[in-house]
């Protein structure tokens, strides 16, 4: 626009220049506002809101919500029940993580080749990890069901007795590993392979003509060219079993006898199911900074990881 | 590896995948028995029935869960990619003051796990008069810390020569996004839409928290309904619970099955999850 027609037509002029000089510093803003927006509501002012509800007495229907200090988080602390479950999330998590990794190495070296079997294999191990959790958990629920399960089913025909894989507070939670360990592989697997696919083949080459054999080559040089996936793949693991919900809610609902109550199980039954807001909110902020710091050492491995990959 | 060597690994990566499928094999299987058959010792697989499918649609209406199901997985891909793509534009290729904070606020949501706010979540949907609604259901899901902080990484990457050229031709900021910047990053996007669909598609516990009535419920929470009731009768009738479980698993699983590699792309760029 030239300055002439600014001079004939004022007034589009002078609206038109106070909003070109607003318009570069307001468009970006603009375009973040629905973004920041959606996680201001939903997010951000949530965990405010969550901290504060940790800190008070409050139910759906009191008018009064009196400061409480740490009254809520010492309750949770000493109740029976916080200790149950976290006790049962960490043994989950000691069973479940190094099992996962175990399973998920030796098979990533078996699926590293790209024969066309191999390839297939790699996209079944994934179906699970891609399909609904309620459905996967309903039908494991049957495959350990004590009387017509599969499992218990193969178990009598070899002349063994059954087993209460989801009746007994022993077996519950190992049957949850299982069903977990089932349901995660293909991911795991897929981190692996992208790991192992990593390490130069020239390596390995000099290794076997210096008369490494298979196993001194994965001790000396696969595991530790692995160390940042793994570790990475680790804290992915025990994040994740400190959010199992889905198959704990549907297969045992927690129990028997409060057995496989994981932290979220708990989170879940005290702030919905009774209401408890302040504690259930305490349980959330516990859980928060727990997950905060160790999803805080994953997204440093992530840089690390994205440096090797020789990115930029 | 020798050729024996491969062949027998071949062999174990089938036997692998053949006891990793088993489980959608024998939900299958179940479903297509018939009632009294599955009670009978030796049930008999063939000819397969389906009247087991028609139990459990009668059972739950499992035709109105799938609805809910694409329609909120569909709002919140299309919702989330929207905010997303403006927020990562602003701050991959618009050069403002504060811009580097504004992406550190927005990924700094990735370190926040889900679960610290299902209360506050829960109570402002019961606050605005919105539990067991739609909106509850698409509302929080709306804004992406992992999808802008992946588009941003994206953007950035594309030649800056591209908009300086249509800045010289007269575009608009917006129309260098709609016209050169989002077509070019077509692939980041599909792979971003594939996540958060197959995300939202499997999302169990806000929908359970968040909805009470049947109608509302998802492909998920509704057959959790189905199985608890099938539980409380006592008499478990896993045929028809069976039919549910393969209903529920069949759209996903198609879709999986049709399009495995470029699924397989799209979890795997969400490793970060």
């Amino acid at each position: 626009m030239s300055s002439a027609t600014a001079l004939t037509a004022p007034r589009p002029a002078t609206t038109a220049r106070p909003a070109r000089r607003l318009q570069l510093p307001l468009l970006p803003w603009l375009c973040l506002a629905p973004a920041l927006g959606a996680l201001g509501l939903f997010v951000y002012g949530p965990i405010l809101w969550s901290l504060w509800l940790s800190l008070h007495r409050w139910d759906f229907l009191a008018a009064a919500s009196p400061f409480v200090g740490l009254d809520n988080y010492a309750a949770l602390l000493a109740s029976a029940d916080f200790r149950n479950s976290l006790e049962r999330t960490v043994l989950f998590t000691l069973v479940a993580v190094p099992l996962r990794l175990g399973v998920a190495l030796l098979l990533a070296q078996l699926l590293i080749e790209t024969t066309p079997i191999r390839r297939w294999s790699r996209a079944v191990l994934f179906a699970p990890y891609v399909t609904s959790g309620v459905a996967v958990a309903v039908v494991w629920s049957w495959i350990f069901n004590s009387d017509v399960g599969l499992v218990n089913l193969v178990l009598r025909a070899l002349g063994q007795p059954g087993l209460p894989w989801l009746t007994s507070t022993e077996l519950a939670l190992v049957s949850i590993v299982i069903v977990n360990l089932w349901k995660n592989l293909g991911y795991d697997v897929l981190v692996f392979t992208a790991g192992l696919a990593a390490v130069p083949r020239e390596v390995h080459e000099a290794a076997a003509l210096d008369g490494a054999g298979r196993l001194a080559r994965l001790r000396w040089i696969t595991l530790p060219l692995l160390m940042p996936t793994t570790f990475f793949l680790l804290c992915v693991m025990v994040i994740d079993s400190f959010q199992t919900f889905t198959l704990v809610a549907v297969m045992t609902g927690g129990g028997p006898a409060w057995s496989t109550d994981l932290l979220v199980h708990l989170l879940y039954r005290t702030s919905f199911v009774y209401f408890e807001i302040g504690r259930g909110s305490a349980l959330a902020m516990l859980l928060f900074v727990f997950l905060l710091a160790l999803t805080w050492l994953q997204f440093r491995t992530i840089g690390r990881r994205i440096h090797y990959g020789g990115d930029r | 590896m020798s050729r024996a060597g491969s062949r027998i690994a071949d062999l174990a990566a089938l036997a692998v995948a053949g006891l990793v499928g088993l489980p959608f094999l024998l939900a299958l299987a179940i479903s297509l028995l018939s009632p009294d058959a599955y009670l009978a010792r030796e049930p008999a697989l063939w000819p397969p029935r389906f009247d087991n499918y028609a139990r459990a649609l009668e059972a739950a209406p499992f035709g109105r869960y799938l609805f809910n199901s694409l329609l909120v997985a569909g709002a919140v891909t299309v919702g989330s990619l929207a905010t997303s793509i403006l927020a990562a534009y602003a701050c991959a290729r618009l050069e403002f003051e504060g811009r580097d904070g504004a992406f550190l606020v927005i990924v700094a949501t990735l370190l926040i796990p889900s679960h610290v706010t299902l209360i506050p979540n829960y109570l402002t949907m019961a606050a605005l008069d919105l539990v067991d609604s739609y909106a509850a259901l698409v509302l929080p899901s709306l804004g992406s810390g992992f999808v802008t902080f992946f588009l941003r990484q994206q953007f950035r990457n594309l030649p800056r020569e591209y908009d300086e050229a249509a800045l010289v031709d007269g575009a608009s900021r917006l129309a260098i996004l709609w016209r050169i910047v989002v077509p070019l990053s077509r692939p980041a996007i599909a792979a971003m839409a594939i996540f958060q669909f197959l995300s939202e598609w499997t999302s169990f516990l806000w929908p359970l928290i968040v909805t009470t009535s049947a109608e509302m419920r998802t492909l998920e929470t509704g057959l959790a309904a189905l199985y608890d009731v099938a539980i409380d009768d006592g008499i478990v009738s896993w045929p028809v619970v069976m039919a549910g479980a393969v209903l529920v698993m069949a759209p996903g699983l198609l879709v999986f099955a049709l399009a495995e590699r470029h699924l397989a792309r799209g979890v795997a760029v969400g490793l970060a999850r």
